[in-house]
């Protein structure tokens, strides 16, 4: 259990580290005030995992150096029952030059454990590292993977009472993280607490039972992840309204082409409330909408999106003459387009949105106006139903008799 | 609370002590043997230079080697008391990649450091005193005063340490001020020469220089010219101790500003 009340810390902004003695020594004030921090308070219970989230330079990180004690408030105080280790920095104290041996000594010895505790812990530590015969090699030998398994390891026997993360977890293969992220989830069955840094909501979404959302140092809201991340979003919206997420108009004609005879003036991404937050959830309701605008009359207009993954690679795409929904545009006028998808069938991840507006089937036969990328965009996993990869299929399990 | 942070971790400083010996030669053939064999060859260049090849003697004493006795048990507690001052005034700016991502107690760092070279200083001390029983030295009763003088020092090397640990987080330029004070202060010490060359109105500021009272003991304690001071430690005790309390009065003021600045 983790107990953080009343903690507020300012950071005396000075030229130089000397001015904070010429302060004392002229009594004059030589700094600029930057308040990280306002009065916060929150608890974790035993087996909770907490969220943190907030923009950059919200005071996440302040507040996690804080509760490790790196860094003291300047009013209030953290109470914590038992030890509280961080998987901020997993290779500090390592030694290149000892053995993965001696770094486990060392390393333990930083997060607090004593020599005994180490001498029974080691075999254990050894095993989960799953480093073998390598743990008698000096550690610069190791690859990078190598150094993390046996620094997640250390950190992980350390028997903790609360885990401190800063972003995900990015541990060695995917081997190595499943089994990290299955220890992880047994501490917290055993009665563990974890305080989560991430930037990325979908992690966030998935792993914690409550998020505290921070802005500016001062926690705006704090609940159910989905709710949180939501104002989160919005938040995020409101900051860059007009200019690009919210009905983002297409001004970089650089990054478009076509003969403008009609023009895509904008894309929105409505999520099933019906807001546009950059953000939907995998297997939800969707809405993609698309407002055109016409300098010359065409008949036959087919308007279409394309759906692309962070690697760049089409994940799906489709066209109004596809769906069999042609229509026609005069001279000067205005036209908006919706593409409703009832579940929206995406894995979790970050994409990108393209449009187009051209004739016939495909924007071969006459381009009017092709926009890549047109907006960004980012699938929240579904805790109904879990499932990882691009595609959200829904299979029915039955099981066959045999006999 | 259970933060660790303002307790001596005993575990944590034993091994900063452990790595402090296995690091720096860490990756070579010898490895910790380097940790001995620096401070017996300086030995060895005391008594054999200074001893054998210029024949410095000391008036009134028949022992070949009483300039470099008197040279070697100056200079031995000195080297101790200047590396522990020194190292401890760059140490928060030299453990930065730790102090600003673990939970560590800043004041340990400086325990380390002069446990750290306690044992350098114990080590040459033993070949010291092996070489002077082969050369049948006569000893004193007195020798049993050397761990009182070396706690004391350490205990001022300690304190001066932490003062000047908390500055130089603030003004880079006190660890060079540090390293020049500190050769000043060697030469204005009587320890390569005999207080007695020195002018009289000299000879009266000397009881105003700490380490002067704690280097002459040592000398008094190996070659007996006159009788050892005990009031002048007894002061120096005070003040040694006072200093420490001083320092930490100072650092926990800082403290906040130093991890914040870190």
């Amino acid at each position: 259990m983790i107990d953080v009340a009343h903690i507020s810390k300012a950071f005396r902004l000075y030229h130089s580290p000397a001015d904070r003695l010429r302060e004392i020594l002229y009594r004059r004030k030589f700094h600029r005030v930057h308040d990280a921090l306002k009065d916060v308070s929150f608890s974790v219970r035993s087996g909770e995992t907490l969220g943190i989230i907030g923009q950059n330079g919200a005071g996440k990180s302040t507040l996690l150096k804080l509760m490790m004690g790196i860094l003291l408030p300047d009013a209030g105080h953290v109470t914590l029952s038992g030890r509280i280790t961080g998987l901020l920095e997993l290779s500090t104290g390592f030694n290149q030059e000892y053995t993965g041996l001696q770094n486990i000594y060392l390393n333990g010895i930083l997060r607090g454990m004593t020599q005994a505790e180490l001498d029974a812990k080691r075999d254990a530590i050894i095993a989960f590292s799953e480093l073998g015969d390598f743990i008698d090699d000096p550690l610069k030998t190791y690859s990078t993977g190598m150094a993390m398994r046996l620094a997640f390891s250390i950190a992980i026997h350390a028997d903790p009472r609360a885990f401190v993360v800063d972003e995900a977890l990015s541990v060695g293969d995917a081997y190595f993280q499943q089994k990290c992220t299955d220890r992880i989830k047994s501490f917290r069955n055993t009665g563990g607490s974890i305080v989560l840094v991430s930037h990325d909501m979908n992690t966030v979404k998935v792993l914690c039972d409550r998020v505290i959302l921070l802005e500016q140092g001062e926690i705006r809201e704090e609940g159910e992840p989905e709710a949180v991340i939501n104002s989160y979003n919005y938040l995020l919206a409101r900051k860059t309204a007009g200019r690009e997420i919210i009905q983002k108009p297409v001004l970089e004609k650089g990054s478009s082409y076509g003969n403008f005879a009609v023009e895509i003036v904008s894309v929105a991404l409505f999520n099933e409330q019906n807001i546009d937050s950059g953000t939907v959830i995998s297997g939800k309701k969707c809405s993609i909408q698309i407002a055109l605008k016409a300098h010359e009359e065409v008949g036959a207009l087919t308007v279409g999106i394309l759906i692309r993954d962070k690697f760049g690679q089409d994940i799906f795409g489709t066209n109004t003459h596809h769906c069999k929904k042609p229509f026609a545009i005069g001279a000067n006028m205005s036209k908006v387009i919706r593409f409703e998808f009832d579940e929206f069938n995406i894995g979790s991840g970050a994409y990108t949105l393209t449009a187009a507006a051209h004739t016939g089937d495909v924007h071969l036969h006459s381009c009017y106006h092709w926009v890549d990328m047109i907006r960004a965009f980012e699938v929240l996993g579904n805790p109904e139903f879990y499932c990882i990869g691009l595609a959200r299929l829904k299979p029915s399990v039955v099981e066959l008799l045999q006999d | 609370m259970v933060h660790g942070r303002h307790m001596l971790n005993g575990a944590f400083i034993i091994e900063l002590v452990k790595r402090d010996f296995t690091e720096r030669f860490a990756g070579s053939i010898l490895g910790s043997a380097w940790a001995v064999i620096f401070p017996i060859v300086n030995l060895a260049i005391y008594i054999v230079v200074f001893g054998k090849i210029m024949g410095s003697r000391l008036e009134g004493q028949s022992y070949l080697y009483a300039y470099s006795v008197y040279l070697t048990v100056g200079l031995l507690p000195w080297t101790a008391f200047a590396n522990t001052l020194s190292r401890s005034t760059s140490v928060f700016i030299d453990t930065k990649h730790l102090i600003s991502k673990m939970q560590i107690s800043l004041p340990s760092l400086l325990v380390y450091i002069a446990l750290s070279e306690t044992i350098t200083f114990v080590v040459t001390l033993v070949f010291f005193l092996l070489f002077l029983l082969l050369t049948e030295f006569q000893f004193s009763l007195k020798l049993l005063l050397l761990p009182v003088i070396f706690y004391l020092q350490q205990v001022f090397a300690f304190g001066l340490g932490l003062f000047a640990a908390t500055m130089t987080v603030f003004i880079k330029d006190f660890k060079q001020a540090v390293s020049v004070l500190l050769q000043v202060w060697f030469w204005l010490t009587p320890i390569v020469y005999l207080k007695e060359i020195l002018p009289d109105f000299f000879k009266k500021l000397l009881f105003y220089n700490p380490m002067y009272v704690i280097i002459d003991t040592y000398q008094t304690v190996f070659i007996p010219q006159h009788e050892i001071n005990y009031f002048a430690l007894a002061v120096m005790a005070v003040l040694f101790h006072g200093s420490i309390i001083a320092a930490y009065v100072f650092f926990r003021a800082l403290e906040k500003d130093v991890r914040d600045f870190l």
